[in-house]
């Protein structure tokens, strides 16, 4: 008998008086079982690729429709890079995409700062300064403005917004700040519709994103360490400035990210408030067009046209590349794991 | 008691009568416990004693977790510090706490102990001064001196801890209160901490909570036994520790129950 | 002060009451007040959900009736104030691309929860993430070109259902994976454990732990599809029929919104989008309170099993 630790285990050692067991078979060599294995690997892979193949499928439509030289397609429309050029006139067959960018920066920009703004004061009011029993009832109704369609905000936008913004709102901002220079110019239009009321409607759609995402941010902050500041003396003002904020940094910036996605790609209720100019606005008063607003009104007229159709095309590809990029680095910010269930994010 | 500010009194810190009641019961039933200066008392008992609750509400924080009723009193120097025109933020200036896990701040070595002078603007060299100060109160001076922008969440455990201390310290409390400090540390980093306690509390009043009997014995003055939120018994270490006078106090010492 | 350590650093001042110096009032009312304004910022919120519901509410409800929600004719649907069409293209629009949603994002949600690897499935939830932040104009682009235009089906319900299933996959598809990772792992460990092969587990144990998630998922999902305007409109218009095939067209109520929205009062085009924008809050919010319901007493009932 060797060293138990060193003696290799051939086969194993024999009770006394029996004979030692023989050594195990090799894994069998049948073709069934190892297909039926095979399969099941690769089975559950088939539904789980669902999103992405709808993914690539919108992206390889939208290239194919728009004719881009994109090997191994061969189009027969390339725009190149005119396609970012200044001007949108299908009569004259230009298709330059940058009054929209333009637009959709115009609007998506100051409304993403504002409810930024917004929902960090509502996020701190209702971690910090609201009792319990008040945030429990009043933090749904923040959400519940997400899942108010689209187009449900804008005929009320429409019937009930701009009129006030058209005849008290517009009017006043013009008179008291035609001195700025992207405030002077036309007067606003009575009907109220244009920008300002373009970047009211997108701060509210994207206030309960905002609201949600930074109010989740600080209420993981650790409770020790909000303790600690509080136990320093400071004000609940104080640490949350000081402490809370600074740890949710991460929280804050997804937030205006995804944020700022959601006004970036808004297209009913904007169309319907926005009004409809391929023009760059004269002042902060006029109508213009975004990306997402220009793509949806202008298909039908584009009919049977098909640099027409492919000139809009790249524009949804561009639309869509940007939303992407914005929602997976504000996603890669949001260290758990969650699924909001919120049209856009 | 109605002591004018500024006349000789033995007591910094004292309770009266203190009764913390939350929904379901009765966290702390009538404790009367009065802190010498220059000591250092620690509270033990096995858990759910309330001993975490009585230190808690010798700096307000009570008010933190909602539903807590506190009757009784907590003077400092004679004054409540539940009387309804003071507050908290007060009171925590001159009672300082620090908490069972280190919780430095995603900031510096020094933007963490400058922390609370920030706050009432002091100079900037008075700040420098402070801070130096506290760091080496706390023991943590000689190993931070050399860089004290780097980020506090690069120190280690122990360190961070001192850090916690040095920045509780920097705004010059007369008591310190500390919840269980060294339960998350490993034996060197518990032993360098206990020093800076036995330092301290030739300064200031301390106020340990602890379940390790051992550091009790190692460190404290006194000791109180606390027991489902009465006070059982307090007396100097030795006293209490090897001649206990209530059986229940005997039982907690020898370990019959943690 | 008479009791001054003798050795040692001069104390914090010592009065509670009394040495409130100017900064320290300043610091403490500053608190106060921003805890009074900064609830007032809810109002902001508050008002566009409340003003916007009362008003579609007052406008829809003098020209709401039975009548009109059941009138298919097509002149009253077209010249008339009957939204009996829409009621029922949207039902069939909304049954097709639920059951369809529910299908790709039940297997699929399964399949990246159970059986991939960590890492794999990370990638998974990833593209599904990406189809879910797809603009909805876009997806319509997609279902206009595929659909309308490729495939030959024209302006068609099909159409406008496949686009919109393809526009709520990614809702159901990420909460089943949610529902079925949720389960707590000693109860996956304990039934894998004792022998029961993955689709035994699946059956017999995780769909029922996971049943109510998967269920508010659906119907979130359906309260995003019953708003959706963009993909609709592109890839169906209207039409004056019951469906009768799926290749026929299809009036959704989200579409009788948008076109009649900027009509003059008094026209029958207002009225129906009233109607319409007042059927698709009631429903939405309907689904919501349903699902808030599920989740409480989801929350509940497995409180036990949640440490």
């Amino acid at each position: 008998m060797g060293n138990p630790l060193t003696t290799p285990l051939a086969a194993e050692q024999p009770v006394v008086g029996q004979k030692p067991l023989p050594a195990p078979h090799p894994p069998a060599r049948r073709a069934g079982p190892r297909v039926a294995h095979a399969l099941g690997v690769v089975a559950p892979w088939i539904p789980a690729l669902v999103p992405a193949a709808i993914v690539a499928a919108i992206i390889w439509q939208l290239l194919v429709a728009s004719g881009v030289s994109l090997w191994p397609l061969r189009g027969p429309i390339t725009f190149g890079w005119s396609f970012f050029g200044p001007h949108w006139n299908s009569a004259q067959n230009q298709w330059g995409i940058a009054v929209f960018v333009v637009g959709s920066f115009l609007t998506a920009v100051p409304a993403l700062f504002l409810s930024l703004f917004i929902g960090l004061g509502i996020a701190i009011a209702s971690t910090t300064y609201l009792p319990g029993f008040v945030t429990r009832i009043l933090d749904p109704f923040v959400d519940l403005l997400a899942g108010i369609p689209s187009v449900v905000y804008g005929i009320w936008a429409f019937l009930v917004i701009a009129p006030f913004f058209g005849t008290q709102l517009n009017p006043w901002l013009y008179d008291h700040a035609h001195f700025i220079p992207g405030f002077s110019g036309p007067p606003p239009e009575a009907i109220g519709t244009g920008l300002p009321i373009g970047i009211f409607i997108l701060t509210i759609m994207a206030l309960p994103i905002t609201t949600l995402l930074i109010r989740d941010a600080l209420r993981s902050v650790p409770k020790d360490l909000w303790e600690s500041g509080l136990a320093l003396g400071a004000t609940r003002w104080e640490t949350m400035r000081r402490v809370a904020i600074p740890h949710s940094t991460r929280g804050i910036l997804s937030a205006g990210f995804l944020g700022f996605g959601r006004a970036f790609s808004e297209t009913i209720a904007l169309a319907m408030i926005l009004g409809v100019q391929a023009a760059y606005p004269a002042n902060f008063f006029q109508e213009t067009a975004t990306l997402a607003t220009w793509m949806f009104e202008n298909l039908d007229a584009a009919y049977g046209n098909s640099q027409w159709l492919a000139a809009l095309s790249e524009m949804a590809l561009v639309l869509l590349a940007v939303s992407l990029v914005v929602n997976i680095l504000g996603r890669r910010l949001i260290s758990s794991f969650v699924a909001y269930d919120v049209a856009g994010l | 008691m109605s002591a004018a500010i500024g006349s000789p009194s033995e007591t910094v810190l004292a309770t009266d009568h203190l009764t913390v009641l939350s929904k379901q019961k009765k966290l702390l039933d009538d404790v009367n416990l009065e802190f010498a200066p220059r000591s250092l008392t620690a509270v033990v008992g096995p858990s759910g004693c309330g001993k975490t609750t009585f230190v808690r509400s010798l700096n307000r924080m009570t008010e933190l977790t909602p539903g807590l009723k506190v009757k009784g009193a907590v003077r400092y120097l004679g004054q409540n510090i539940y009387d309804p025109a003071v507050n908290p933020v007060l009171v925590r200036r001159r009672i300082g706490m620090v908490f069972q896990r280190p919780t430095v701040f995603p900031m510096s070595v020094f933007e963490n102990a400058a922390f609370g002078l920030r706050l009432i603007h002091e100079q900037e060299d008075e700040i420098d001064r402070a801070v130096t100060e506290s760091l080496q109160r706390s023991g943590l001076w000689d190993e931070v001196k050399t860089d004290l922008d780097r980020p506090a969440l690069s120190l280690s455990g122990g360190q961070q801890q001192r850090l916690c201390i040095a920045r509780a310290l920097a705004v010059r409390p007369r008591v310190l209160l500390m919840d269980e400090p060294t339960s998350a540390l490993d034996p060197a980093a518990t032993q360098r901490v206990e020093a800076t306690m036995e330092r301290l509390k030739q300064d200031i009043v301390i106020v340990l909570v602890t379940h390790n009997v051992g550091q009790a014995a190692r460190v404290s003055d006194r000791v109180a036994f606390l027991h489902t939120g009465r006070l059982v018994e307090v007396g100097p270490t030795g006293d209490i520790l090897e001649r206990p006078k209530d059986p229940l106090t005997e039982q907690f010492i020898t370990g019959r129950f943690g | 002060m008479a009791t001054a350590q003798a050795t040692g650093p001069p104390l914090a001042s010592d009065s509670l009451l009394y040495d409130r110096s100017a900064r320290t009032r300043w610091r403490i009312g500053f608190d106060k007040w921003i805890g009074r304004l900064l609830p007032l910022l809810f109002l902001v919120a508050l008002f566009p959900i409340i003003d916007l519901m009362y008003f579609v509410t007052v406008r829809a409800a003098p020209i709401l009736s039975i009548g009109n929600l059941t009138n298919t004719s097509p002149y009253a649907n077209l010249n008339g104030n009957a939204v009996g069409l829409a009621l029922i293209g949207t039902f069939y629009v909304m049954a097709i691309s639920t059951a369809l949603a529910v299908l790709l994002g039940l297997f699929g949600g399964i399949a990246t929860a159970e059986f991939l690897s960590e890492r794999s499935a990370g990638w998974i939830r990833m593209t599904a993430n990406m189809l879910a932040g797809t603009p909805s104009v876009v997806v319509g682009y997609f279902g206009y070109f595929a659909f309308v235009v490729y495939f030959g089906w024209g302006y068609s319900m099909i159409a406008g259902a496949l686009t919109l299933a393809f526009f709520m996959t990614p809702y159901t598809f990420r909460t089943v994976d949610l529902a079925y990772t949720s389960i707590p792992r000693p109860i996956r460990e304990a039934a894998l454990g004792s022998g029961a092969k993955p689709y035994q587990y699946i059956l017999k144990i995780g769909t029922p732990i996971a049943f109510p998630q998967v269920l508010t998922g659906v119907f979130l999902a359906m309260a995003i599809g019953i708003g959706e305007t963009a993909p609709i409109v592109l890839t169906t218009h209207t039409s004056l029929l019951v469906p009768q095939s799926i290749y026929s067209g299809v009036t959704f109520l989200t579409y009788l919104v948008y076109t009649g929205y900027n009509l003059p009062p008094g026209e029958n085009g207002l009225a129906k989008a009233f109607q319409a924008a007042f059927l698709i809050m009631v429903i939405v919010i309907a689904l919501n309170i349903v699902v808030r319901i599920i989740a409480a007493r989801y929350r509940k009932r497995l409180e036990g099993l949640f440490q």
